[in-house]
C-alpha cells in the first residue's frame, strides 16, 4: 500500500485516511436535498473508488487512467444510452464537451448542460479525494478540513431545508477520532516511537473511542439553549429587500417602535434604527402622537375617549388650546411618513396650529391626529405657533387647585404607599405647583437612577411597574421614568398625562424638506420612540416634561422676571440631548398578556430575562477570556516578530541584547531555563542538545563577544539575525 | 588580534599535545599548568608522591625549551643553597656569585614544606619579586620565571607546613590525582623502552613563551567580568563557614588566570566561564574553612560550588 509510505505508522495514516472519506460523504449528503442531484449513490462510489486507487501503490500513469475511466463509467451509467466506449457513445460525449466548451468562452454559465456539470463535479471529487489524501495521510493536519466541514453544515441547515442534526453529529465524532488520531502520530514523531502494529494502536483507540462515544452521547442528551439570537434568515432577507427595493418590507420582523399596546410597560428591547419619518423644524423637536390618561399599575390605557373633529387643509385646529395667555412664535414643519401604514396616526409638533395641505381627523382630548383617507405618501406641511409657557403665571398656581376632570388625577389603588410617600418627600418646601413639577421632573438624574435599556425586569404579576422602577431597579428607559413621573405628580394631585411620541432624530441630508427656507431635516427611527409628561396647569394647559435622564426638556419657559430664576428653572435642559435609543417594547410584553397567566409562567418569564443576561454575559466573557487567551497564546509570536523587525531594522547593541533576553525568556516559557549560577555558555549547550543542533551556542558565542568583548559587531548581524530567527521558529513551531 | 590569537592558539594547543604524550590523561591539569606560567604565575602541586608531579614540570621545560632547574628541599637545605653565593676566587682574587638553582626559567621545588621557613621564604619572596638580593647585590632572575612547588599531604611529621600568606603566592594549587585504569596500562606500555619524556621535542622558543605572556595581559575583561570576579571573592570573605576568605591578592589572581584562560581557548576576552572555571584552583588554597564546618563535612569545594551557584552571572553589557 501506498500509504506505506510512512512506514514508522502505517495504520494511522489509514485510519485517517478513512476518516477524510467519510467527512467527504457528509459533503456529498445534503446534495440530494438541497440541489436536484439524483442518484447521489454514485458519487460515494465514485469518491471510494478513488479513495481505494489512490491508496494502493502504483505508478501515476496507471492510476489516472484508471480513474478516468472510472469518472466515463459514472457519466456512462447516468447519462448515455450508447455501449460504452462505443464510436456513437464517443459521439455523444464530445459533442456535450464541445458545446459546453462553447458556452464556456461565451461566458454563459448558467446554460452548462447536466452531463458536463456532473463531469465537472465528479473532477472535482477527483481532486479533492487526493486533496484530502494529502491533508491526512501524508502531512496530517485534518483539523483545518474538519473546521470547513462544520462551516459548511451550518450554513446549510441555517439556510436551506437541510437538516444538519445527524451529520453534525457525525462529523463530530469522526473529527474527535481523526483529530485523536492525528495527535497520537504527533507524539509519536516527537518521541521517536514506532506504531507499527495495530494491536499497540488499539491501545490509543480504545480510549478515544470511550471519548468520542461518552462525549457524542453527553452531547446528544444534553438539554440545550434555545437558539440565542433570532433566526438569520428573515433578517437577512429583509436587510436585503431594504436595500435593493425597499418593498416588502412589512414582513420584517419588528422588534421595537412605535406600539398601540401599552399596558404591559418593561423588559428589555433591542435597537432599530429603521427610519419611520424625515421632518423638517427650526430646531430639533419632540414629535407627539398621542397621550393616554389611564395607569393600571402595570402599563396605560385610555378610558376618555374624546371625539374626532375633521380639520380641512389649513383649518386653525382646536388641538391642544392653549389660552391667548402663552405667547407664540410661528413656524412650521414638513412631515414625511417613510412607510405610511407603519404608524397609523401622524406625528405634528408642540404648537400645531393647522395641516397646510391635509384634510385630517384629530382629537382634543388624546392628542391623536388621523388621516380620514390613507395616510398620506406626500410630505404633509404643519403650520406652527410654538408656544412658549409663561412662567411666573405656572408658579402662581398654588399646589392644591384640582382643576381638571377625575381621569387626570387617576391612579390604581395597588399603587404601593412608599411612592406617595416619596413624593411628599421631593415635592416638600416646594410652594407652587410648577416647582413640584420641576422637583419631581430632576428627581431621577439627581438620585442616580440610570438609563439602560437591555436588561430591564418586567414586574411580576403583583408589583407594581412604577414601584418596581422607583425603589428597586432605579435603571430604565423612557417609559419608567414618565410613567413613575406621571403617577408621582397624581399621587400629589398633580393633573398629568401620558404622552408618547418621538424625540427630534438626527440630522440628515438624505431627504430634503425643508422648501429652500433656513429649516433642517431630521431623520426619525424606531430608535427615536419616547414617551413624556404633560402636566395640566390652570390658564395655560398642558406643559410637557422630560423626567428621562439623559434627554432634555425643549419646552420653551418665558419669565419675564430674572434671568437666574430662568436659568435655574430650566438647569436640565443645560445638559446636551442625547440621541440615546428610545422606543417601546411590544412583543415582550404582548407575549405576556394573557389573564389567565399563572405565577409559575410569570416566574418563567422573568427568568428568562435574566437567563438572557446570563448568556449574554457569558458570551461576553467568553469572548474576553479568548481574547486574552489568545492574547497570551500568541504574545510570544507577536513578540518575536517585533523584535525580529528591530533586530533587522535597527541593529544595535541593545536591540541585540534585547533579542536574546527575550529568546531566554523564551526558552524559559518552554522549560529550559537558566539555572542560578549557569554561565550562557553552559546554557546554551544544555539548550542545543534538547533542540538538536548548535544554533544557540553559535548565537551566544556572538552574544558573549557583545557583552564581555563589548563589540558592536555589526558586521556579523546578518548572522546573527539569521540565527536568532532560526531558534524563535524552532522553539515556537513546538 | 583575532587573526593572530589563532595562530597562538594552535601554538598553545600544540603544545599541550605535546605534554599529553608524557602525562596521559590530564588534559585539565596541563592545561592550568600552562595557564599558570603564560598568566606570570606560579604553581603548587599537592599531591601524593609518584602521580607524575616531576614529569609533568619536566614535560613543559622540555616542550619549551627552557632552563628548567630542580631544588629537593630537605631540613637541612639553606636559603643560599636556593639563590646561590658569593665564592671567593683565589686566582683572580675576587668574590665570584655562583647562582643557585632559582636562576632557572623552570624551578621545581620538590615537597617545599620539608624545609625550613627560613629557606621557604627565600625561594618564596624571590617569585613574587622576581628578583634576588645576595651580599647587597641585586640580581634579576630570568625571564620567564616559573616555580612550581610540590608538596605532599600525607606526611606531615618533619613538615614545615606554609603558612597562609605564603601560600597565596601560588596562582593556582593543582592535584594531578591517579589516572584511570586505562590510562594507567596505557602508560606501562608507553615507559617500557624509552621514556616519552625523552622522546618529545620543544615546540616553542623562550621568546615565544614572552611574547605569549604579553598577549595575555592584553586579553580584555569587561566591567561586568570585574565585578563578578570581585562579588565572588566578597562572598568567600562573607561566608560563615570559611575562617579566611580570599585577599584582594586573589582578586587579581582570579583575573589574571581567567585571562590566561580566556587565551588559551583561542579568546582575547573573559567570558564568565573563564572564571567560574578557575575558581576552585585560584581560590582552594587560599581559604580556610572554620573548624564547625569542618566537623559538618563541607569542604573547600562544596563551599565554592555553593558561592557559584548563587552569584548572579553578569549577562547584559557592564
Amino acid at each position: 500500500m501506498r500509504l506505506n509510505g510512512n512506514p514508522t505508522h502505517p495504520w494511522v495514516s489509514i485510519l485517517l485516511y478513512i476518516g477524510s472519506m467519510f467527512l467527504l460523504f457528509e459533503w456529498i449528503i445534503p446534495l440530494e436535498i438541497v440541489t436536484d442531484t439524483g442518484y447521489v449513490y454514485v458519487f460515494y462510489l465514485f469518491v471510494a473508488y478513488c479513495y481505494l486507487l489512490t491508496a494502493i501503490a502504483m505508478p501515476a500513469w496507471v492510476r489516472s487512467p484508471l480513474k478516468l475511466l472510472g469518472l466515463l463509467v459514472v457519466m456512462d451509467v447516468l447519462f448515455f444510452d450508447a455501449r460504452f466506449l462505443s464510436g456513437a457513445w464517443m459521439q455523444q460525449f464530445l459533442g456535450d464537451l464541445r458545446i459546453n466548451f462553447e458556452m464556456l468562452s461565451n461566458r454563459s454559465w448558467m446554460e452548462f448542460t447536466a452531463p458536463f456539470r456532473t463531469f465537472l463535479f465528479l473532477i472535482l471529487l477527483w481532486m479533492l479525494s487526493y486533496l484530502l489524501y494529502y491533508w491526512f495521510a501524508i502531512v496530517k493536519r485534518p483539523l483545518s478540513f474538519i473546521v470547513f466541514t462544520f462551516v459548511y453544515l451550518t450554513v446549510l441547515d441555517t439556510f436551506t431545508e437541510y437538516s444538519a442534526v445527524w451529520s453534525i453529529i457525525r462529523t463530530f465524532a469522526i473529527g474527535v477520532g481523526v483529530l485523536g488520531i492525528s495527535h497520537l502520530f504527533k507524539l509519536a514523531e516527537a518521541e521517536k516511537l514506532k506504531i507499527q502494529s495495530f494491536r499497540i494502536l488499539m491501545k490509543w483507540l480504545t480510549p478515544l473511542l470511550i471519548v468520542i462515544i461518552v462525549g457524542t452521547s453527553i452531547g446528544y442528551a444534553a438539554p440545550k439553549f434555545s437558539p440565542q439570537w433570532p433566526d438569520p434568515v428573515p433578517f437577512l432577507q429583509g436587510t436585503a429587500e431594504q436595500g435593493f427595493s425597499g418593498v416588502g418590507f412589512q414582513n420584517k420582523v419588528q422588534r421595537i417602535g412605535y406600539g398601540e399596546n401599552d399596558e404591559q410597560l418593561g423588559g428589555g428591547f433591542i435597537a432599530d434604527d429603521t427610519t419611520v419619518f424625515y421632518a423638517s423644524a427650526e430646531s430639533s423637536q419632540y414629535w407627539k402622537v398621542e397621550t393616554k390618561d389611564q395607569y393600571t399599575g402595570k402599563g396605560w390605557k385610555r378610558t376618555v375617549e374624546g371625539e374626532f373633529a375633521t380639520g380641512f387643509p389649513g383649518e386653525k385646529l382646536a388641538l391642544e388650546a392653549y389660552p391667548t395667555t402663552v405667547t407664540r412664535e410661528p413656524g412650521q414643519s414638513s412631515i414625511q411618513l417613510v412607510e405610511p401604514g407603519n404608524l397609523n396616526k401622524l406625528p405634528y409638533r408642540y404648537g400645531t396650529a393647522s395641516f397646510r395641505n391635509l384634510q385630517v381627523e384629530y382629537n382634543p382630548v388624546t392628542g391623536e391626529v388621523k388621516s380620514p383617507d390613507d395616510l398620506p405618501a406626500e410630505p404633509y406641511n404643519l403650520h406652527v405657533e410654538q408656544p412658549k409657557f409663561p412662567l411666573k403665571q405656572m408658579q402662581a398656581v398654588s399646589p392644591t387647585m384640582p382643576t381638571v376632570p377625575e381621569p387626570y388625577l387617576q391612579l390604581p389603588e395597588t399603587l404601593p404607599d412608599r411612592v406617595y410617600e416619596l413624593t411628599e418627600e421631593i415635592i416638600a418646601g416646594k410652594e407652587n405647583r410648577y416647582d413640584q413639577v420641576k422637583a419631581v421632573e430632576q428627581y431621577f438624574s439627581r438620585n442616580g437612577y440610570i438609563y439602560e435599556t437591555k436588561d430591564v425586569p418586567v414586574p411580576d404579576e403583583d408589583q407594581d411597574f412604577v414601584d418596581q422602577f422607583l425603589f428597586e431597579t432605579q435603571r430604565g428607559y423612557c417609559d419608567h421614568y414618565s410613567t413613575s413621573m406621571v403617577a408621582m405628580l397624581r399621587s400629589a394631585g398633580i393633573p398629568a398625562r401620558w404622552v408618547k411620541g418621538f424625540t427630534g432624530g438626527e440630522m440628515t441630508q438624505q431627504t430634503d424638506l425643508t422648501n429652500g427656507g433656513d429649516l433642517t431635516t431630521y431623520e426619525v427611527q424606531n430608535n427615536n420612540a419616547h414617551s413624556w409628561v404633560e402636566v395640566f396647569f390652570p390658564d395655560v394647559g398642558w406643559v410637557p416634561f422630560e423626567p428621562t435622564v439623559g434627554f432634555s426638556n425643549q419646552t420653551d419657559f418665558m419669565s419675564e422676571e430674572s434671568p437666574e430664576d430662568l436659568e435655574e428653572m430650566n438647569e436640565p435642559t443645560e445638559q446636551e440631548e442625547q440621541e440615546l435609543p428610545e422606543p417601546e417594547l411590544d412583543e415582550g410584553p404582548e407575549a405576556q398578556q394573557p389573564e389567565e397567566e399563572s405565577d409559575a409562567v410569570n416566574v418563567e418569564s422573568t427568568s428568562n430575562v435574566s437567563g438572557y443576561t446570563l448568556v449574554k454575559w457569558g458570551i461576553i466573557i467568553a469572548l474576553v477570556a479568548s481574547l486574552i487567551w489568545l492574547l497570551t497564546r500568541y504574545r510570544l509570536r507577536l513578540m518575536s516578530y517585533w523584535k525580529k523587525n528591530k533586530l533587522q531594522n535597527n541593529y544595535d547593541q541593545k536591540s541585540f541584547t534585547d533579542a536574546y533576553q527575550f529568546l531566554v525568556k523564551l526558552l524559559e516559557k518552554e522549560g529550559y531555563a537558566v539555572e542560578s549560577g549557569q554561565t550562557l555558555r553552559e546554557f546554551s549547550k544544555k539548550v542545543d542538545r534538547l533542540i538538536g543542533n548548535t544554533d544557540m551556542s553559535e548565537l551566544t558565542n556572538y552574544y558573549e563577544r557583545a557583552v564581555y568583548r563589548e563589540e558592536n559587531l555589526e558586521s556579523d548581524r546578518e548572522e546573527i539575525n539569521r540565527l536568532w530567527s532560526q531558534i524563535v521558529r524552532n522553539l515556537l513551531a513546538k | 588580534m583575532e587573526r593572530s590569537i589563532m595562530t597562538q592558539h594552535s601554538k598553545i594547543e600544540e603544545l599541550l599535545t605535546n605534554m599529553e604524550k608524557v602525562i596521559v590523561g590530564k588534559r585539565d591539569t596541563i592545561e592550568l599548568t600552562v595557564v599558570a606560567l603564560l598568566a606570570g604565575g606560579h604553581v603548587l602541586l599537592e599531591d601524593v608522591p609518584g602521580v607524575g608531579k616531576t614529569m609533568l614540570v619536566r614535560a613543559l621545560a622540555k616542550s619549551l625549551d627552557l632552563n628548567f632547574k630542580r631544588i629537593q628541599f630537605t631540613p637541612d637545605l639553606l636559603p643560599s643553597d636556593v639563590t646561590g653565593a658569593s665564592v671567593y676566587n683565589q686566582k683572580e682574587m675576587t668574590f665570584e656569585f655562583l647562582p643557585g638553582p632559582i636562576f632557572g626559567n623552570i624551578v621545581l621545588a620538590d615537597e617545599i614544606n620539608r624545609t625550613s621557613p627560613k629557606t621557604q621564604s627565600a625561594l618564596l619572596e624571590s617569585m613574587e619579586e622576581r628578583n634576588i638580593t645576595v651580599d647587597g647585590q641585586t640580581m634579576a632572575l630570568k625571564q620567564p620565571f616559573f616555580v612550581m612547588a610540590t608538596q605532599n599531604p600525607i606526611e606531615y611529621e618533619g613538615t614545615y607546613s606554609l603558612p597562609e600568606a605564603q601560600l597565596d603566592r601560588f596562582l593556582i594549587k593543582l592535584r594531578l590525582g591517579y589516572p584511570t585504569e586505562q590510562e594507567e596500562i596505557d602508560m606501562l606500555g608507553r615507559t617500557t623502552s624509552v621514556h616519552p619524556v625523552d622522546q618529545i621535542q620543544a615546540v616553542m622558543t623562550q621568546e615565544e613563551v614572552i611574547e605569549l605572556q604579553q598577549q595575555v595581559q592584553q586579553v580584555h575583561v569587561s566591567n561586568s567580568i570585574k565585578e563578578y570576579i570581585v562579588k565572588l571573592v566578597h562572598q568567600t570573605r562573607e561566608h560563615p563557614m570559611l575562617e579566611l576568605g580570599a585577599s584582594p591578592r586573589a582578586s587579581i589572581a582570579l583575573m589574571r588566570a581567567s585571562k590566561s584562560y580566556a587565551f588559551i581557548q583561542g579568546r582575547d576576552y573573559v567570558v564568565p566561564d573563564d572564571v567560574k572555571w578557575l575558581l576552585h584552583d585560584v581560590l582552594s588554597h587560599r581559604l580556610l574553612v572554620s573548624s564547625e564546618a569542618r566537623f559538618e563535612g563541607r569542604t573547600v569545594v562544596s563551599i565554592l560550588e555553593e558561592i557559584t551557584n548563587k552569584t548572579r552571572i553578569p549577562m547584559e553589557r557592564g
